[in-house]
């Protein structure tokens, strides 16, 4: 998986995207804060020398000279670490206490706090060891001396480097977390879409049979791949079926065509009577018209398997059908000296489609009519039983070994018992189709002796 | 009769012409949609024959065209799309009888006679006959000779038919559709055990039959053979 095609995945654009917006709104927010830090820092320094100068001067004043160098040595003492310092001058501008060695030369005595720079040789003690801007205030007490007291930024300094720190880290945070995160959705993404686009290629190389894996995720692209091998299920059976119908055209329709054509050539080698070639020819379309129905019967029950049946489908009064097709045939089973017998329920309905019901229904009788000896007994039974309706067609005829169910159902399979009789052996294959298609089950069972075809519409059909 | 043949495949439209011709019609051909719509609204045919597939203009636009243009001449569609729901399109654009390629010569011709009987019997009859058989329309009573025959409903319905095409062929197919309203192929042949059960209550017991059989064809009911 190269970086440029991970780089270009919607995932990682989607995260960078976002890592960026984000990255600003956090500036701008770390931002405002640490401005809004400093100058409340700012302002507690300022307001905290203020307040600090008027209790010395109330001090000075109410207590005297002495308590007020004393108050300011013991405050200097504690304040060894909190870095605040002060100048305590006589009216002749000589030391009489503090922590720094001399007036700082910029600072005027305003009541005001001014960041004034002080080498940090002038402070004794060593309170600083870097040169540094001191907010300062200075004021002239009542006799004429003067006291300055200074903060050091230092503390202030630390916390806005903290803050700044903070901004620098959580930005950075920020956007690895969102590179990552786009790292992983990314390959994760690519590893889904290379699972299809892998199996899109084995297709197209002519493997049909490959399907897209289907994780336990259940997630939008397991709905994907699920659809995608419906689709592809769907397009291999339409191709398999294809694919039998040409095979069926091309080994089983060669034969009759063939015979057909030596019929005609043999008849051409000598003179005959008009009266034979009409009955030559007659026997020709009649082998043309079987060859025809062989074809449309292939295509039918292609169509019908594929499902691509687009004809009519309705409520079919499967009764009334079989009532109708049952009076059809019950001439040809007399006329074989046979019985026909009807137990059909009546008002039976089933989903579906008319024509291919009779069809295969009339497929199924003409099967046992015609492999049923004088004397025998069909029976054409429908009924139903609980959801589903039954329809069974039982004669008592030779049957089928139960070795072969699986093998009638074949495009042109017969069995050698039935090789003498006329019929394409497509038969049962089409009424399979028409089974499948209206979703019903069809199974045979041994009528001991002769055969029973079982067609169970479950209540899915209806 | 006048019948015009609109259908492109020249190789089917050849022996379509020829057989008709034989057969003692008098045919025209058009070998597109446009010269067809042309011919059959300037000419007086008594059946067009119309495939579904036709350059210039499809044949069910032309079939709506013609219906729309009040032109009630019998239409027989062809067409090589096998499927129910293309048979219910054809017969719903206003085509009065459809047939699915490939279909046997004698099919069509037998369709192109019911055709005409179809458009030209529109007068209601109370009672339809042949030599002396004859069938009541309002109380179903079948009488050869003066003689009752006792017909059950199916073997009624099969006699009405071929009655109201008395003269003509018609086919086996067309007798699965009309009479018993099923589209498929028997694969033995159901009709013709119908059929002579009938032939033994309307002709064995009189000298002359009425109902007979044409080898590969069908069969037709007249007084003569």
């Amino acid at each position: 998986m190269n970086l440029g095609r991970l780089l270009n995945t919607s995932a990682m654009r989607i995260a960078l995207r976002y890592a960026a917006i984000y990255a600003i709104l956090m500036i701008l927010g770390l931002s405002t804060l640490y401005w809004a830090s400093s100058q409340y820092i700012d302002e507690q320094i300022t307001t905290g020398l203020k307040q600090k100068m008027l209790d010395l001067i109330h001090i000075d004043q109410a207590q005297g000279r002495k308590s007020l160098i004393q108050t300011l040595n013991a405050q200097s003492a504690i304040n060894k670490q909190s870095r605040s310092i002060f100048l305590l001058l006589n009216s002749s501008h000589k030391k009489i206490a503090g922590d720094l060695e001399a007036w700082p030369s910029k600072l005027d005595v305003t009541n005001r706090v001014v960041n004034v720079w002080i080498d940090s040789q002038l402070i004794s003690n060593s309170k600083m060891d870097q040169d540094a801007y001191w907010p300062m205030i200075a004021e002239t007490l009542a006799d004429g001396s003067q006291l300055l007291l200074a903060q050091s930024l230092k503390q202030a300094e630390e916390l806005q480097e903290q803050i700044l720190y903070s901004i620098i880290s959580i930005f950075l945070l920020s956007v690895g977390l969102a590179l990552t995160m786009g790292w992983i959705i990314g390959r994760t993404l690519l590893a889904r879409i290379d699972n299809i686009n892998s199996t899109a290629k084995a297709i197209t190389s002519g493997n049909l049979s490959h399907r897209i894996p289907i994780t336990e995720k259940n997630d939008e692209f397991d709905e994907l791949a699920k659809y995608l091998n419906t689709m592809l299920n769907r397009i291999e059976q339409l191709l398999t079926g294809m694919r039998q119908v040409t095979d069926n055209i091309a080994h089983d329709l060669r034969k009759p065509l063939s015979r057909l054509r030596n019929r005609l050539e043999i008849t051409l080698l000598e003179e005959r009577e008009s009266q034979e070639y009409q009955q030559i020819l007659t026997e020709t379309i009649n082998d043309a018209d079987e060859l025809i129905i062989t074809f449309n019967t292939l295509l039918e029950i292609a169509q019908t398997e594929a499902e691509s049946f687009r004809g009519e489908w309705e409520s079919v009064d499967l009764s009334k059908l079989l009532q109708q097709l049952g009076e059809l045939y019950q001439e040809l089973a007399n006329s074989k000296k046979q019985t026909l017998k009807l137990t059909v329920q009546n008002g039976l309905k089933v989903t579906g489609n008319r024509h291919l019901l009779a069809q295969a229904v009339s497929n199924l009788l003409d099967n046992a009519i015609k492999y049923t000896p004088a004397n025998g007994q069909i029976i054409l039974a429908a009924k139903q039983q609980q959801k589903n309706i039954t329809l069974k067609v039982s004669d008592n005829g030779v049957g089928i070994p139960t070795d072969k169910y699986k093998l009638v159902l074949e495009r042109f399979f017969r069995l050698d018992s039935a090789r003498s009789m006329p019929g394409n052996g497509l038969g049962l294959s089409l009424v399979k189709a028409v089974a499948d298609l209206h979703r019903a089950k069809l199974s045979f069972e041994d009528n001991q002796p002769g055969l029973t075809v079982v067609i169970i519409f479950t209540k899915l059909n209806n | 009769m006048r019948i015009l043949l609109i259908e492109d495949d020249q190789q089917a439209a050849t022996y379509i012409v020829k057989g008709l011709t034989e057969s003692g019609h008098n045919v025209d051909h058009a070998a597109d949609g446009q010269l067809g719509l042309d011919l059959a609204l300037a000419e007086n045919y008594d059946v067009l024959v119309i495939d579904r597939m036709l350059p210039k203009r499809d044949g069910l636009s032309l079939i709506r065209m013609l219906r729309a243009d009040g032109d009630k001449t019998p239409i027989l569609v062809l067409s090589a799309l096998a499927e129910v729901d293309d048979r219910i399109e054809g017969l719903r654009s206003g085509g009065d009888d459809y047939l699915v390629k490939p279909y046997a010569f004698s099919e069509l011709l037998a369709r192109v006679d019911a055709l005409t009987r179809r458009y030209t019997e529109t007068v209601s009859l109370t009672a339809l006959k042949v030599a002396d058989l004859e069938l009541n329309l309002l109380t179903h009573k079948v009488t050869r000779a003066g003689c009752l025959i006792r017909l059950q409903p199916m073997e009624l319905r099969l006699l009405e038919f071929l009655l109201r095409h008395v003269g003509q062929v018609v086919t086996r197919t067309m007798l699965l559709e009309q009479v018993w309203d099923l589209h498929f192929d028997p694969q033995t042949n159901v009709i013709d055990t119908q059929i002579s059960r009938l032939r033994s209550k309307i002709d064995r017991d009189f000298d002359r039959p009425l109902l007979h059989t044409l080898r590969g064809v069908g069969y037709k009911l007249d007084e003569f053979r």
